[in-house]
């Protein structure tokens, strides 16, 4: 058991501290408030994640047969907590390294696999996620986003909603019903957002502009080649994709970072020598480091090849617990962070909200908990 | 980064739990308030599991891992500051160990009985002495804690204390350390016996486990129980003293924060000495004094990781 990095993993970490220290622009801390799904942001993310990928480092961890350099979990975390504390420079794409790649690489055809991973390996490409319905949010299971086949197209009719980032995606990883059969009755669609029939409406939001959408699918029409797995296949395989997201952004680092910021500050000002404060900040660094361990122990199971298990929510949830904290004692000890006072704080709040809610609610993670790690008896539906 | 156990650890797990099977369940009738057993100390000694620290391969995350596993018995055995501290001193020191705070002598100390080795720690730097009986007042029958507690009369003559080459902040630390790994252990056998007693209760015709009032609150406790377990394990694989200041925080925190729960759910089986839960509960109670409490922790917290 050792708790330190080790020197490659320090010098990795330092490696893409200084690519993002040379090649991001004097103001990034200011712009970054845009959100990673602002227009801004990701028209800055396509350059970016180029430039990333000529320098390898935007898939490390992928395997070398697609392009990776086939690094291990400890690196990409190390990776996505970089990205994540410098606002996440790749916007909406690091979804695409996350989750899609590996995905598109175990369930898509061959013309799938051809179509977009050299796409999404040169940074160019940007999808948004049509899981969500007006209906079906947390019991995903239930939606009813119709796709009915009529020769070798499906015809798309529904509504998805709190889309992240249709504004600008090029595709949609969209989730519909084919059957009635409430789990196998779902099948995934790859739409072009361009197909006549989408309409995509902002809902504007206290998470930064661009975040969060209403899309609108009337008589859309997919060919049948732009299915993804066998009908009724999705929730296998978005299962799947949910155990290389599982771990989740690595909010704990961003909260740290942001209360050691905070900290700074309220020292400059002469007001961290109150020990009311103090108490107050070491607790929001006990949630963090706690957090931070807990995904860390996940991490470690997947270096070990185990399978990674109902621990992942009881992960999710500490986070949700730090996130919370770290939020809260910024706007009682240092309120004017979200009035102009500091950009990174700000960025930090709009993005920390969202921890218990944003992919799956907190309360359904303390039922999986309670079900699956404390192994309680079933409650009744 | 390697968080999982060597082969080493997990066997000298495995002998603990063969060897405290006997201890794993409470004594038919036992009714008291604190239950400890010579025989089960005694043999944790021949084991020498208490002095895993110092060997080689396995070293301090290893004797916090002993800690927490000891403590999750319903048999309150001195480990933590044996296992954890002792070796900063004198791993040959009698045990058991108690740990004071200089000026704090109106607090129960945990185990202190004539022949032990008490610890003192404050400005004056760290000293020890063997306690005798003129020294160690019992604390009778009204003793509400699940550990056998007495109290300090007073100190000998600072010349009749040997003095230890250590900062009395690196001692505290590797207290706090040892203090976070024994509370993980008591929160995880806690949760353990409240999750058993609602998974079989029933009240409407259902276990009380099946209400989702009951189950947020129980996977809420389930959350931050692992952090201290790995807080705890950090803070020993470090010997960083803003980790251990951290860990002895969230676990003082998480005892505030899931004692009052626990025997609530046990409604009124919770109030009486019938169930065993008190036995890591009322060990809890007491661990959240340690060291001045909570609010101690975090301000040490705050100047290990943020002083200039």
């Amino acid at each position: 058991m050792n708790f330190e990095w080790t020197e490659e993993q320090r010098a990795f970490r330092q490696k893409l501290v200084d690519f993002l220290a040379a090649i991001l622009p004097d103001d990034w801390e200011e712009f970054s408030k845009h959100g990673p799904a602002s227009p801004a942001l990701t028209e800055f993310a396509r350059g970016f994640c180029r430039q990333l990928a000529e320098n390898g480092m935007l898939f490390p961890h992928w395997p070398k047969e697609i392009g990776g350099e086939g690094l291990g979990p400890w690196e990409q975390q190390i990776l996505a907590e970089v990205m994540w504390e410098w606002g996440e420079p790749r916007g909406g794409q690091y979804m695409n390294v996350n989750w899609i790649g590996p995905t598109l690489v175990k369930y898509g055809t061959e013309a799938q696999k051809t179509k977009y991973l050299h796409k999404i390996a040169s940074g160019e490409m940007l999808w948004c996620q049509g899981f969500s319905e007006p209906n079906s949010g947390s019991d995903l299971a239930s939606l009813r986003t119709r796709a009915e086949l009529e020769g070798d197209h499906y015809r798309v009719n529904g509504q998805k909603i709190w889309t992240s980032y249709a504004g600008l995606a090029d595709t949609c990883f969209l989730l519909t019903r084919t059957s009635d059969d409430r789990k196998k009755g779902i099948t995934i669609l790859l739409v072009p957002m361009d197909t006549p029939g989408i309409t995509v409406r902002q809902i504007p939001s206290l998470i930064g502009e661009g975040d969060i959408h209403e899309v609108f699918f009337d008589d859309v029409m997919v060919p049948i080649e732009q299915r993804f797995g066998e009908e009724g296949q999705a929730w296998e395989i978005i299962g799947y994709s949910l155990t290389n997201e599982r771990l989740g952004i690595p909010r704990y680092h961003l909260a740290r970072a942001a209360l050691d910021r905070a900290v700074g500050m309220l020292k400059e000002a002469g007001d961290f020598s109150r020990e009311t404060v103090k108490a107050e900040a070491a607790r929001c660094a006990a949630l963090c480091e706690a957090a931070r361990t807990a995904i860390y122990a996940i991490v470690q199971k997947r270096v070990d090849g185990l399978t990674i298990g109902p621990e992942s929510s009881s992960a999710r949830f500490a986070t949700v617990m730090a996130e919370r904290a770290v939020c809260e004692f910024i706007v009682e000890y240092l309120p004017e962070a979200l009035a102009g006072a500091s950009a990174f704080l700000q960025m930090h709040h709009q993005r920390g909200i969202v921890a218990g809610i944003a992919s799956g609610a907190a309360e359904i993670q303390l039922n999986i908990i309670a079900a699956d790690v404390l192994q309680l008896p079933r409650e009744p539906r | 980064m390697q968080l999982s156990l060597s082969e080493d650890q997990t066997q000298i797990l495995d002998f603990i739990d063969s060897l405290t099977r006997p201890y794993a369940t409470v004594p038919m009738h036992d009714i008291s308030f604190a239950l400890t057993s010579d025989e089960l100390d005694g043999a944790l000694v021949e084991g020498g599991f208490l002095d895993v620290m110092a060997m080689e391969e396995l070293g301090p995350a290893t004797a916090a891992l002993v800690v927490e596993r000891l403590a999750r018995l319903p048999f309150a055995v001195e480990a933590g500051a044996s296992a954890l501290v002792r070796p900063l001193l004198d791993p040959e020191l009698p045990r058991p160990l108690c740990l004071v705070e200089e000026g704090q002598l109106r607090k129960p100390v945990r185990y202190l009985k004539p022949g032990a080795t008490v610890v003192v720690v404050g400005e004056g730097g760290v000293r020890s002495f063997t306690a005798d009986e003129g020294l160690v007042r019992g604390a009778g029958d009204e003793v509400l804690y699940a550990y056998p507690v007495a109290y300090l009369i007073g100190l000998p003559e600072e010349s009749a204390m040997r003095r230890y080459d250590i900062a009395p902040e690196a001692l505290r630390t590797q207290w706090r350390t040892a203090l976070a790994a024994e509370a993980a252990g008591l929160l995880a056998a806690a949760l353990q016996s409240v999750t058993t007693y609602v998974s079989e209760r029933k009240q409407f015709g259902r276990p009380i486990a099946t209400f989702q009032a009951l189950r947020h609150r129980l996977a809420e406790a389930q959350v931050v129980t692992n952090g201290c377990y790995w807080l705890a394990l950090r803070a020993a694989g470090t010997g960083d003293a803003g980790d251990a200041a951290l860990a002895a925080l969230h676990a003082q925190e998480a005892a505030k924060r899931v004692g009052y729960d626990f025997h609530q759910f046990l409604g009124a089986m919770g109030m009486t000495l019938e169930h065993p839960l008190h036995l890591w509960t009322y060990r809890l109670k007491l661990l959240t004094a340690e060291l001045g409490g909570r609010g101690s922790q975090a301000v040490a917290a705050a100047d290990a990781i943020w002083d200039d």
